[in-house]
């Protein structure tokens, strides 16, 4: 599961009841979970960045001259149409999340506190059970004989194949991470005023030029922060689109799947791992600084 | 529609709920079918793939000796680590405070499933053999953050001067702690230990890699069925999941901010 760079909580100012003179009992506090990190992430990691530069052997773990062909090799054909369906993937997701997910987001923003509740719940609840079994529903729904196809054959349709396409592995990250795209934008929804949409109301404005030049604009904060959420949570995923696409047109995930467990070119794996996650890194700390920010301009006002 | 939800919208968020709640409801309905080939809606009733279920040793060994096993644990430890990390940050000031809270902060920054190669290249490399334990480590790293998070809630929502009063009284700083804070901290400990168990009972990124042949955790379990086209037998393991996770999150939103946690 995942990430969202909204809690509030994180960012407040601490409220410290132990003066400076105290000894310091906090790093005996913090030092079991940091040690833990730093043995079972960074450690791993660094190992990763190691074998990224080394050779492939098939005989041995890896061969001790260093090299980059690791990284030259992203830039081949295969990786590049690899990188670019997977960001072209997570990108139409990260849209159909928008459209999907911005009118959810205001209604839940503006709900009464029982309605919220119910929404809440039924928006954590199947974000909370394991991807494996809500790709496995879509699986049921898609399939041949699935849902889609027996309305579409009712109707006097064609059926048409939807399971191992890339419409299907959208379908299921949409549905997977649409919650990410939701409660940010909703957070930032809440912040505005309904008193400011009365009054652009109270001035003449119509529905539409409300939204566009009131909410829609005051919203900018969670957009951003659920787009980028949305968009680097999907360009790593994996579960989906293996049971869900075609083994032919992989994502990025699989194909470091394949190189760690099946070619076993971890050389190779390495080098792709640490290229996802830079880029993973850089647009995470882009949505945690934004909401930050915004939360900071927003206790200054 | 002055403030409230405009009623427009209603057709249009009844609708993407249905579509975000459809595979869970169809996988549910599957569980109770007759018919071996995923056949939805399905015709008739009948419990034969839960006892199926009960009857497989390899679905009961990954859910209650894997998985169920392994999320326990994690739980149980998590909340020692976060709420010892979570004081750490929230009731002392030091010099690089914020970099140590964003630190605690990186494991829900770094994509799960490269977490569990980098993992599994490192034991690899160790020659350590997988088994719940290294499942377990994994886990703890992911799970760890939520109770951070919780706790942290808690405790900046709580009055400090409850703590100085009890010292004042003549409490040392550990008994105003275990005495004073720690009870009044319950449904935030409470909440933190149920979604860490809830993220280890569900990941199925790190299990992938971090699972052996002797310790298969349900999820990965659920994923190699599903590639071989296993029986609604799957369907009947994840119903039972879909109805612990989600009696779980009821709890939780019972006793504490539910947004707060995710």
């Amino acid at each position: 599961m995942s990430i969202q760079a909204t809690s509030a909580s994180l960012a407040a100012e601490p409220r410290p009841t132990y003066g400076a003179k105290a000894r310091p009992v906090w790093a005996l506090l913090a030092s079991p979970y940091a040690l833990f990190l730093l043995v079972l992430l960074i450690v791993p990691f660094a190992n990763v960045a190691f074998f990224s530069v080394h050779s492939y052997s098939p005989t041995k773990i890896l061969l001790p001259e260093l090299t980059f062909d690791n990284y030259r090799k992203l830039f081949d054909l295969y990786y590049l149409r690899l990188f670019g369906r997977t960001l072209r993937l997570g990108l139409i997701t990260t849209v159909v999340c928008v459209l999907l997910g911005y009118p959810l987001a205001y209604f839940l923003a503006r709900a009464r506190p029982r309605v919220l509740a119910i929404g809440l719940f039924l928006l954590i609840m199947p974000l909370m059970v394991s991807t494996v079994i809500r790709v496995f529903g879509w699986i049921v729904i898609l399939g041949r004989k699935g849902l889609v196809n027996q309305a579409l054959v009712g109707l006097g349709l064609e059926p048409v194949k939807l399971l191992y396409t890339e419409t299907a592995v959208v379908i299921g990250l949409v549905n997977i991470f649409l919650p990410f795209m939701v409660l940010p934008l909703m957070a930032s929804i809440e912040r505005i005023p309904p008193s400011l949409e009365e009054a652009a109301q109270n001035l003449g404005a119509t529905w539409h030029q409300t939204f566009a030049r009131v909410i829609l604009p005051l919203s900018v904060p969670g957009l951003i922060s659920g787009c980028l959420l949305v968009y680097s949570i999907s360009i790593s995923a994996f579960v989906t689109p293996a049971l869900l696409g075609n083994s032919r047109e992989r994502m990025a995930a699989q194909q470091i799947y394949d190189e760690v467990l099946v070619s076993f070119n971890w050389p190779s794996a390495s080098s792709l791992a640490l290229a996802l996650v830079a880029l993973t890194l850089v647009l995470m700390f882009w949505a945690l600084f934004a909401t930050r920010r915004a939360g900071r301009r927003e206790r200054a006002a | 529609m002055s403030g409230r939800a405009p009623a427009a919208l209603l057709p249009f968020v009844v609708l993407v709920y249905i579509g975000l709640l459809a595979p869970l409801v169809v996988v549910v309905a599957i569980s109770f079918g007759p018919s071996e080939a995923f056949e939805f809606p399905p015709r008739g009733f009948t419990l034969h793939w839960f006892s199926e279920f009960f009857a497989s040793k390899s679905f009961v060994d990954s859910f209650f000796r894997v998985s169920l096993m392994v999320g326990v644990l994690a739980a149980v430890l998590a909340t020692l680590l976060g709420t010892a990390a979570a004081v750490a940050l929230v009731r002392f000031r030091f010099f690089g405070r914020e970099a140590l809270e964003t630190f605690f902060l990186l494991p829900l920054l770094v994509p799960e499933i490269l977490l569990g190669a980098a993992l599994y290249l490192l034991y690899a490399r160790l020659s350590v053999q997988a088994s719940i334990w290294t499942l377990l480590w994994g886990h703890l790293v992911i799970c760890t953050p939520y109770v951070i998070r919780s706790v942290t809630a808690g405790l900046i929502g709580m009055d400090p001067r409850l703590e100085e009063a009890a010292m004042s009284l003549g409490a040392t700083r550990l008994q105003a702690f275990f005495r004073v804070s720690l009870p009044l901290l319950r449904s935030s400990l409470l909440s933190g230990a149920i979604f860490a168990f809830i993220i280890s009972f569900s990941d199925i990124n790190l299990a992938l890699f971090l699972s052996g042949p002797e310790s298969t955790s349900l999820p990965v379990h659920l994923f190699s069925q599903i590639q071989w086209q296993g029986d609604p037998t799957i369907a009947a393991a994840s119903s039972l999941q879909i109805v612990i996770i989600g009696t779980l999150i009821l709890v939780v939103q019972r006793i504490f901010r539910l947004r707060l946690m995710v």
